[in-house]
């Protein structure tokens, strides 16, 4: 029977929903602020040992000779892994395409500094780390591919002996006429970008015990898992186990953002308990780790983008030209980053035609993987400097080029030229509402004021599309085949009428299971705090995949509504039985069954499912006694990319519009934020306090990638230059503005409850903005910055042209 | 990131930590002092630092101290920078160091960090090596043979060394009060608040008929220790204050310096240009100081 899944609030049994849509606390919380969640580091087992990881001080190697044999001998060691365990158990990593990935650690080579060499498991931390210094190893240095000029060259070194050249995919999209729309065009704009590479930090790094039974040869990994099943797939494949033999269970983690890699740090410390002869051995990844090789570098891009504009400034054509250091092969995902533009890459506009050469190198800088927002935000750059590069040239204010340019309510549903289908939206009043909120004009003047005083400041406006509840349809182009994400949820009633919700995923910081209990409780008309939550291990929890690609509200909405759902079609058959009436007659209402038209005729929904559980003689004949339900969303009426790449991939398209004062300090390069705003729509706010949370976060994210995080390599010999938080410079609380917010709803018409995804919007549009606030105030001297993080030093060296050239 | 294994000592008394000093030297042991611990922990944890020994100053209670003396204010080197900056006594008399310590990172890291051991680890970028330089304040070292008193020009001898002997202990520094009307200014460029600055300049000035005098400026983080920049005072002494020759000091202040530092954060050539910037706000922030 097909479930309807409600698409507003108003659709569901309820009088007035009492925790849907209402900042409610989270029940996330208590366990957080009293210290007693159970992160990884804080758990233990029996006779763990605990796991150090010798790594590649090199780019670019080979290996000659490792010895371990003193590493061995030394007291408290338990286990040393090396290459040749690795031959002898391990798969090469599935990677996206193909044959771009590595054993979890090197066999004959490495490709960059801090890829695994050897392991070693001990009675402690401390131990292990003094028996790395025991182990020799010899290297050949190879020549070292520094950036994707090396990668292209001639005679370039090869990364992957497996492959042809280290070009991981070379692929032009064409959408449209686009040399019909260039020809045409009044005016072509063409510019040169450089997105240095950044990532995700999470507060905690990735760690695990893994524990591999040696009788039942399967493997246990308890860990800071985002995506426990999808990791769990991927270590049955790399292992060599079958999936049913591999189980994951994920601990609440402190943050991901796409940063908590851990395959490799999962495969070796399960070979190291499998060679410890099944001692459970947990490995906590050190920051030092994190920073130089696990799974927090992403976007390391060079574009040049061309738009085609008419003279009285329409939009009509956009051309991308990428090259994306993908770093040491494909295993992180990074190449995703490079595909998603795809689901909103003209943004807001009706651009009409569009060309995206994407071309994707490996590098012996360290592999890319996730990072929130995975892609746009770097492409959101490129696309809205060229929006105001356009306006400037034709003398329109920022604002006017926008507006004059949006795709218009009653366009939707709105097929962009790369496929995908954007749901809803109200572009023109969200800009509206930003305007008056920011007092747009005001700044204006002050602007003009302070420039008479030889002070810069300037404004940035920008928009930006975000595409919400990914679809792995849009990445089949760079090798991860499939259509729908499903994500699974049990609802159960208990013979005193608790309810337990079992889902997949474990809590990672953005209050999806708040967000569940809220969901139950109005669908049954209880308290929010009598509804438990709880976690299931990948053996036993339903299908799932957990956090990411702005997707897991969206979709947790679809599955606990379909499952209550369900468990109210059974009630409904129970009651009709009980009161001898149709089940068509018998509705639920404000956690009652009630049998229309009879006041007074209903049963608590507790009483049901005591009944169901109590008293089976009541019961329809053949009815199964099971009050529960257990349900699997995924979107709809997704398909397969055609030979372009279009399809209908993310299921809903938020929006928002930022605003930023800056002051640039002309002496100093330093960019000071004075003022931002932002007015989102994310449709239907199921919890208001979480989407804000989600927005602040993510604009502390954009505010870091754009003036102060940067992966530094030196151009010299390829190295890492940056390993440390002294290096690696995360936003605090000092750099990272409060933001003044704003929203405005307009539901989705295709996703339950009418819920957009809303994680990853603010960092989409927070760079841009920034990067288009500096062009604002320093353009009428001539020089605009197109790179970033706009560091001090950076900014300085372009205002120095400036003054030396006047 | 563990230390390597090192034996771990805590003296009670300055007296048993030099005897302690002394005694590992003889053993041929290689020991570090621990202070507030606030750059070593790290540097042990990376494994850049691996002494044998730790001797921790932290049960030496009759190193925390903070008082007015013979015209100096005198620091116990266990005193927090916390302390410092709840002071009183130094906001009021030495109202530049004070300014300084402020920067020292954040509130957590005064809370736990020493005076001396901020003095003694002698970090390029460490706010307290421009205050030494522009006070001439002295340190206090107290070892085998007793106590000696080190002018701060001497003190820092180069990168992260300062003139501490292996069986010596730093006790206390001394800043001169500073005298009444004397205009001062501390200003620093980090890329984010409470990071080891990139560059940062330390100035006092006087004015006598209406002409700058007595000019001192320090500056830090930009080479390998902290250095006064005479040329730059020399051409400000004797001449009426103005934004043109605050601009022509800062050039000349950015013309003396020795090839600054270049790291991820700053070319070197970023660093002296950003000298020159420091200088004149430092110099028209303490002109209006004076009053």
């Amino acid at each position: 029977m097909a479930i309807t899944i409600p698409g507003s609030p108003q659709d569901m049994p309820t009088t007035a929903p009492r925790y849907v849509g209402k900042e409610v606390k989270r029940i996330e919380d208590p366990a957080l602020v009293t210290g007693t969640a159970e992160f990884i580091d804080n758990f233990a087992l029996p006779g763990m040992a605990h796991a150090a990881i010798l790594r590649s001080p090199h780019p670019h190697a080979k290996i000659l000779r490792v010895d371990t044999s003193a590493a061995e001998q030394m007291p408290g060691v338990v286990a040393v892994l090396t290459g040749a365990d690795i031959k002898r158990w391990c798969n090469v990593g599935t990677t996206a395409p193909e044959g771009w990935g590595s054993t979890p650690m090197a066999v004959d080579k490495v490709r960059f500094v801090g890829e695994p060499v050897a392991a070693v498991a001990a009675t402690s931390r401390y131990v292990a780390e003094d028996a790395l210094e025991l182990i020799e190893v010899e290297y050949e240095s190879l020549p070292t591919v520094r950036n994707p000029q090396d990668a292209v060259a001639a005679d370039a070194p090869l990364i992957f002996d497996n492959q042809p050249s280290n070009v991981i995919q070379d692929r032009t999209y064409t959408w449209g006429e686009v040399d019909q729309v260039f020809d045409d065009a009044d005016h072509v704009y063409t510019e040169k970008f450089r997105w240095n590479r950044v990532g995700a930090n999470p507060m905690e790094t990735f760690g695990c015990i893994c524990h591999w039974d040696v009788v039942n040869n399967s493997l246990t990994c308890y860990g800071s898992y985002q995506t426990p099943s999808f990791i769990a797939l991927g270590r049955a494949a790399s292992l060599n186990l079958p999936s049913n033999r591999v189980r994951v269970v994920s601990h609440p983690h402190g943050g991901s953002f796409g940063g908590k890699g851990g395959p490799r740090g999962t495969d070796i410390a399960a070979l190291l308990s499998r060679k410890a002869n099944g001692k459970p051995v947990k490995y906590i990844e050190d920051r030092v780790e994190y920073l130089l090789a696990g799974a927090g570098q992403s976007w390391d891009r060079y574009y040049q983008a061309s738009l085609a504009v008419t003279a009285d400034g329409k939009l009509t054509g956009f051309k991308v030209d990428l090259v994306d250091d993908q770093g040491a092969g494909a295993e992180g995902y990074g190449t995703i980053s490079a595909a998603k533009p795809l689901a909103a890459f003209t943004g807001c506009y009706t651009i009409e035609a569009a060309q995206y050469h994407m071309k994707l190198v490996a590098t012996n800088r360290a592999p890319t993987y996730a990072y929130r927002g995975y892609g746009p935000p770097p492409h959101n750059v490129v696309l809205e400097s060229m929006v105001d590069i356009a306006a400037r040239d034709l003398g329109m204010d920022p604002v006017d080029i926008r507006r004059r340019n949006y795709i218009q309510p009653d366009q939707f549903p709105y097929t962009i030229p790369s496929g995908n289908e954007y749901d809803s939206g109200s572009y023109a009043a969200v800009l509206d509402k930003v305007i008056n909120m920011s007092e747009y004009q005001a700044m204006r003047q002050q602007q003009r004021e302070a420039r008479e005083q030889g002070r810069l400041l300037g404004i940035g406006v920008v928009n930006t599309v975000e595409p919400g509840v990914f679809d792995w349809n849009a990445y089949s182009t760079v090798g991860v085949p499939g259509v729908g994400v499903p994500e699974g949820v049990k609802v159960a009633i208990d013979i005193l009428g608790h309810i337990t919700v079992t889902l997949g995923f474990t809590l990672e910081g953005q209050g999806q299971y708040t967000l569940a209990a809220q969901l139950v409780a109005d669908y049954f008309g209880v308290e929010m705090d009598s509804v438990r939550v709880t976690y299931a291990s990948t053996d036993v929890a339903p299908p799932h995949f957990g956090h990411g690609g702005s997707r897991l509200g969206v979709a947790l909405s679809g599955a606990i509504m379909g499952a209550c759902k369900k468990i109210e079609e059974k009630f409904r058959l129970v009651v009709a039985g009980l009161m001898q009436c149709e089940p068509d007659h018998v509705e639920l209402m404000d956690g009652h069954m009630r049998v229309q038209g009879m006041p007074g005729a209903e049963m608590p929904v507790a009483q049901v499912a005591g009944t169901m559980l109590g008293r089976s003689d009541l019961l329809p004949p053949g009815m199964e006694p099971s009050p529960e339900a257990t349900y699997v969303w995924t979107a709809d009426d997704r398909n397969e990319p055609d030979d372009q790449g279009r399809c209908k991939s993310y299921l809903t398209a938020a929006n928002a519009c930022h605003i930023a004062l800056v002051e640039v300090d002309r002496d100093t390069g330093i960019t000071q934020i004075l003022k931002y705003f932002i007015v989102d729509d994310c449709g239907t706010r199921l919890n208001p306090a979480n989407v804000e949370g989600q927005i602040q976060g993510s604009v502390a994210q954009g505010v870091g990638a754009v003036l102060y995080e940067e992966y530094v390599y030196s151009e010299a010999d390829g190295q890492p230059l940056v390993s440390l938080f002294s290096d690696y410079l995360l936003p605090g609380i000092h750099e990272v503005p409060m933001t003044e917010k704003a929203f405005i709803e307009t539901p989705s018409p295709v996703a339950p409850l009418g819920a957009k995804g809303c994680g990853e919007g603010a960092i989409h549009t927070t760079p841009a903005t920034i990067v288009c606030a500096v062009n604002d105030a320093i353009a009428h001297l001539g020089v605009q910055t197109r790179e970033t993080p706009i560091s001090p030093n950076r900014l300085w060296k372009l205002l120095q042209d400036v003054v030396e050239e006047n | 990131m563990k230390p390597a294994p090192f034996d771990y000592y805590a003296p009670e008394t300055l007296e048993d930590a030099v005897a302690l000093l002394e005694k590992l030297e003889d053993d041929d042991v290689e020991a570090k002092i621990l202070a507030g611990g606030q750059s070593l922990m790290p540097m042990l944890s990376l494994r850049m630092a691996r002494p044998e020994a730790l001797v921790d100053l932290g049960k030496i209670k009759s190193l925390d101290y903070i008082r007015e003396e013979g015209g100096n204010i005198s620091i116990g080197a266990m005193t927090s920078k916390r302390a410092v900056e709840d002071s009183a006594l130094i906001r009021e008399k030495q109202p530049l160091l004070h300014a300084a310590t402020l920067h020292i990172g954040h509130r957590q890291i005064r809370n736990q960090g020493t005076v001396g051991g901020s003095f003694a680890h002698a970090d390029p970028a460490a706010e307290y090596g421009a205050i030494a330089q522009a006070l001439g304040m002295e340190m206090v070292v107290v070892g085998p043979d007793g106590e000696r008193v080190v002018v701060a020009d001497d003190f820092y001898i180069s990168f992260l060394t300062a003139d501490i002997d292996s069986t010596e202990v730093l006790t206390e520094v001394r800043a001169p009060v500073m005298a009444a009307g004397t205009g001062w200014a501390f200003q620093e460029i980090c890329r984010r608040q409470g990071d080891l600055a990139i560059a940062g300049t330390a100035v006092t000035l006087r004015l006598e008929n209406g002409n700058c005098t007595d000019v001192v400026i320090a500056v830090f983080g930009v080479n390998a220790i902290a250095a006064r920049l005479g040329d730059a005072e020399q051409l400000l002494n004797g001449k009426a204050p103005s934004e043109a020759l605050f601009r022509e000091a800062g050039r000349v202040a950015s013309a003396e310096l020795d090839e600054p530092i270049s790291d991820v954060h700053a070319s070197g050539e970023y660093r002296r240009d950003l000298v020159a910037t420091l200088v004149r706000r430092c110099l028209l922030e303490a002109v209006e100081r004076v009053g």
